[in-house]
């Protein structure tokens, strides 16, 4: 304890104390002298030195009795290694900015990885919870007819009280505020009752949504998210009030807690009971996109309740009633969950389609810094020989080889740590980009933050780049014998070459890196120019939209005069439209193409056609007469809707559902049953199939149904400009036809359809561009590399190359020579990364489009780049080689 | 180098023999010295440096305390005396390089030579 303060006291004293040795250790010296010299020695003073022994090693050795062992030392080491460092600003300098690249890149990737797929899911005890995948919810038209008498659905779970402790199912809509003001779109989540009993998170204000408010006549309740309490609300009490959405009033009982959101984005949650009934329907497209979460009873593993689901859903399917050989729609259910998982953790659901996306982005962020890493380790080794000298005189003096390692690596590590607080300067800046570039990717339940886990994720990072890099150079530089090292001035000692080896080890290693990364580049550039030339089945040139969602009761089956005003609404809203100046089509339809999301399909019967064994299920679309024309979707034969069509009963079906159903004949004026129900509908026309989804999804078969018979609540509204009229003057005369038919009416996602499309190529778009961005970064790091290893050895060859010339060697040998080295080099580092992309390409396998993971092209293309960068790289030295002058380089000597 | 020459705990106890046995109870650096190479007669080939790292390691713990003062002659020069923690490290470490000093004779004595 009383050594601790003694060691205190030193660490505050430390130069006095210093001072005071030295006194001492100096009389004891001077006394010596003394001593020996009454003796008669003749040079007194060098004997009392040898007696003596090595001054600065006593010194170094008494510090370190006074210290805290390494962490005294550290700081030395760390003061020393600064001073260094500040004598060579430029190698500092693009240490440090090859560093901070790495770095940063890394860190703002792994706090998207982070958010999305590491950090515990904000919900009570989350690895509990399972998504239950293809679960339906039974639906309760109110008309005393129940669908689905004993299916397999939400309730069944409900019921496994062994396996589940609480299920409940959410869905994420949109509903209307009706604010006469500001008529605004909000985004609901639509939940069970027992959801957030489930998920286990309690309101911040009042009280969340509980079992009972999701009964079948409970009163109308929301809770509202913090965000959006604290924009439209937060300077008065809103708890007790109520808000009127899609034209019901709903009772404000609480404020979910800051930050949770989830479904993502909701500003508002309301209860849907189960069964659902049409009102349940509202805040969607006419259909509901339901998950279904259960909290795993305690003790049960997600093997079990996974194989537990799969057994029951097997068990169900295996009892529907069918003829032998028939295949009916629930064995496609079935043999989705086999694949997908029945049960699998929340965490995975919430990520799965970014998940690849985000580790190959990771992935490449890694490889980018190894090739940094590579690339300083390079310099270092460069600048090993013009250290060897000093390496070897601290030596002399009485630094012993772990010293002397510790103190290069002090170096090493203190340039990362900078490159670590430049990363981490600049990583918000590449957040900011990557949230502008990928927000559909960056949106999740947990925020993406740059907090404390990822500046912990950024010093590791730093402490493991900085050894990494610096270890090789440091046992190397270490190694050579003191006295050589002394001798040789530099340059031209037996550990020069032995860090040039090094260096066209580690260069070969750096093209490899960059090839593997070039690969991927590749893939990506060639999957999106695939998507880019992709037939979408519109032309959405000049084409602009908006949504809309005429609010009030009734969504799934209007009663038939909420219907006939909704018709007359849309009706009138496309007159105004086509009265707009500029204007000269428009349309409306049910979902927009490429706007994302499912749709639904629902099966057709064919008069005359004999069930096939695939079941089919046709997207139904519901379009207005105009809408054809106006999304620019061609006609292949037949006609298209006609303004006041006299029959309802007429269907235009899309190439790919004419080829199902009606192979061998011409489908016009053929009739099919849609779901089953007559009457029967009357197909007039064919058009070209038109990717919804997105544009990647190949489009299945499609059938449009007239607006008259069959509008839904959500209609998007579009117009086409004569091709004069400006962008903003046709959104303009689309809200301004909105607004002369109804001044209430919410009006949301106004804009041109090239946004739509460009929206659903966004996610592409954006890991194509970073990853190229992360290639060509990649190939400009390794081809630094590679011109300084051809510098370098060009320059500590001089003399050999000058003594070549000087017997005759022509310019052309000294060329192929030096060439030739740099050839093997480059070749060896290229055929290396072509053999491990090509291994390692399967990662890519969710992120192609169009194109295969070995795609011969990308295989070709990308070595042949490199090697052409890496001749040019070459070629500066190259010709210095060539140009070197025999007489001079004697000279020098 | 000759950092391992005298072993650590040797070089302690025998400065802390010599101030405790010496007549003024006080010495500085240069007289621990030369007391030991009087007493062990070049028996330790030492340079006579290492003794600055051991008389810190031992200002440390604690078992001797220094004090500046002056030479005969009127220089300045940090003066050692062992502390009572200090003597009892001394008996300490005495008594386990008796046993083991005991020990080893024991074995070189029943060992046959020459055999």
């Amino acid at each position: 304890m009383r050594s601790l303060l003694r060691r205190l006291s030193l660490l505050f004293n430390r130069e006095e104390a210093t001072r005071d040795l030295e006194d001492e250790m100096a009389l004891h010296r001077q006394l010596r002298a003394e001593s020996l010299h009454r003796f008669g020695s003749a040079d007194a003073d060098a004997a009392a030195a040898r007696r003596f022994g090595n001054a600065v090693q006593m010194t170094e050795r008494s510090r370190d009795a006074w210290g805290f062992g390494g962490a005294d030392a550290f700081w030395q080491d760390a003061r020393y290694a600064l001073r260094r460092l500040r004598q060579r600003p430029g190698f500092t300098a693009s240490v440090v900015g090859i560093l901070a690249l790495g770095i940063g890149a890394t860190t703002a990737m792994f706090s998207a990885v982070d958010a999305a797929m590491l950090r515990p899911l904000p919900f009570a005890r989350p690895h509990e919870l399972v998504t239950l995948n293809r679960l339906n919810i039974p639906f309760n038209p109110g008309n005393g007819r129940e669908d689905n008498e004993q299916a397999f659905d939400i309730t069944s779970a409900m019921a496994m009280r062994d396996l589940f402790s609480s299920v409940a199912a959410y869905a994420s809509g949109g509903l209307n505020l009706d604010d006469p003001e500001r008529p605004r779109r909000l985004t609901a989540g639509v939940v069970s009752g027992a959801f957030f009993e489930t998920i286990g998170v309690q309101a911040a204000r009042g009280r969340a949504i509980t079992p009972n408010d999701g009964m079948v006549n409970a009163p109308k309740v929301a809770v509202l998210s913090w965000s959006y309490w604290q924009e439209d609300f937060s300077d008065h009490e809103i708890i007790g009030t109520t808000i009127p959405l899609n034209g019901t009033a709903y009772e404000v009982v609480g404020i979910m807690p800051p930050g949770f959101s989830f479904p993502s984005g909701s500003d508002v949650w309301i209860p849907m009971s189960i069964p659902t009934t049409p009102a349940t329907f509202q805040p969607f497209r006419g259909w509901l996109p339901s998950n279904i979460i259960a909290r795993l009873a305690p003790g049960v593993s997600t093997d079990a309740a996974e194989a537990r689901m799969r057994e029951a859903w097997r068990r169900v399917v295996s009892t529907y009633p069918r003829q032998p050989g028939q295949k009916l729609s629930i064995d496609a259910q079935l043999e989705a969950v086999l694949t997908e998982g029945a049960a699998p953790p929340l965490r995975a659901t919430l990520v799965s389609d970014r998940r690849s996306a985000l580790l190959v982005l990771l992935a490449t962020t890694g490889l980018l810094l190894l090739i940094a890493c590579a690339n300083v380790t390079n310099l270092l080794l460069s600048y090993g020989a013009a250290r060897a000298r000093e390496l070897g005189v601290r030596s002399v003096l009485g630094a012993t080889r772990p010293r002397l390692l510790r103190q290069l690596l002090a170096e090493s590590v203190m340039l990362s740590v900078f490159g670590a607080v430049v990363g981490v300067a600049i990583a918000p800046v590449a957040l900011r980009v990557l949230r502008t570039m990928m927000p559909a990717q960056l949106t999740g339940v947990a925020p993406v933050q740059l907090d404390l886990r990822v500046l912990a994720f950024a010093t590791l990072l730093a402490l493991v780049t900085g050894i990494l890099f610096g270890l090789w150079p440091a046992f190397g530089a270490t190694r050579g014998s003191t006295v050589s090292a002394i001798k040789a001035g530099g340059g031209h000692g037996a550990s020069a070459s032995g860090a040039r080896r090094s260096q066209r080890i580690l260069v070969a290693a750096e093209i490899a890196l960059a090839g593997v990364l070039l690969v991927g580049a590749g893939l990506m550039l060639r999957s999106f120019e695939r998507l880019v030339n992709t037939d979408s089945g519109i032309s959405a040139d000049a084409v602009a939209t908006l949504e809309l969602s005429f609010g009030g009761p009734g969504v799934r089956t209007p009663a038939g005069a909420v219907r006939n005003s909704r018709i007359q609404r849309l009706e009138s809203i496309l007159a105004e439209l086509r009265r707009q100046p500029g204007v000269v089509a428009a349309g409306a339809v049910n979902d927009l193409p490429l706007r994302g999301g499912g749709g639904i399909g629902i099966s057709v019967s064919v008069e005359g056609a004999p069930d096939s064994s695939k079941q089919y299920f046709p997207r139904y679309l519901v379009a207005s007469d105009g809408y054809f024309e106006t999304m620019g979707i061609q006609l292949r034969t037949g006609r298209l809707f006609a303004a006041g069509e006299p029959d309802e009963n007429v269907a235009i079906v899309s190439k790919s559902m004419a080829d199902i159903y009606w192979p061998n004949a011409s489908p016009l004026g053929r009739t099919f049953l849609f779901g089953g129900d007559p009457p029967p509908l009357t197909v007039i026309g064919v058009v070209d199939d038109v990717r919804e989804g997105g544009l990647e999804r190949d489009p299945g078969p499609q059938m449009y149904l007239l607006a008259k018979r069959n509008l839904s609540a959500n209609a998007a509204i579009v117009a086409r400009s004569n091709g004069r009229t400006t962008d903003a003057a046709l959104l303009a005369a689309l809200r301004q036809a909105v607004r002369n038919v109804d001044p209430a009416q919410p009006v949301y996602n106004v804009r041109m359809m090239d946004q739509v499309v460009g929206a659903s190529m966004a996610a592409r778009k954006a890991n194509t561009l970073l990853i190229s961005l992360f290639g060509l970064l990649a190939i400009l790091i390794a081809v630094l590399g590679v011109y300084a290893v051809a510098a370098n050895a060009v320059a500590q060859r001089a003399r050999e190359f000058g003594i070549r010339a000087a017997l005759g060697a022509t310019r052309g040998d000294l060329l192929r020579h030096v060439g030739g080295e740099m050839l093997l080099v480059v070749t060896g580092g290229v055929l290396a990364g072509a053999t491990i992309a090509w291994a390692a390409s399967r990662v890519m396998t969710g992120l192609v489009y169009g194109v295969t993971v070995h795609d011969v092209g990308v295989f070709a293309t990308a070595p042949t780049v490199l090697v052409l960068a890496a001749v040019a790289a070459t070629i500066v030295p190259a010709r210095r080689a060539m140009r070197v002058e025999p007489v001079e380089v004697m000279r020098e000597e | 180098m000759t950092r391992e020459d005298i072993p650590q705990g040797t070089l302690d106890m025998l400065i802390l023999r010599t101030l405790a046995t010496s007549q003024e109870g006080q010495l500085h650096g240069f007289e621990i010295a030369s007391a030991i190479e009087t007493v062990s007669s070049s028996v330790f080939v030492v340079e006579e440096g290492s003794l600055y790292p051991a008389l810190q390691r031992m200002l440390v713990q604690g078992w001797i305390a220094g004090e500046w003062g002056r030479t005969a002659d009127n220089r300045r020069a940090r003066y050692y005396r062992v502390t009572a923690s200090g003597r009892k490290q001394l008996e300490r470490a005495m008594k386990s390089y008796d046993r083991v000093s005991q020990a080893i004779a024991a074995i070189l004595n029943i060992t046959p030579r020459g055999t």
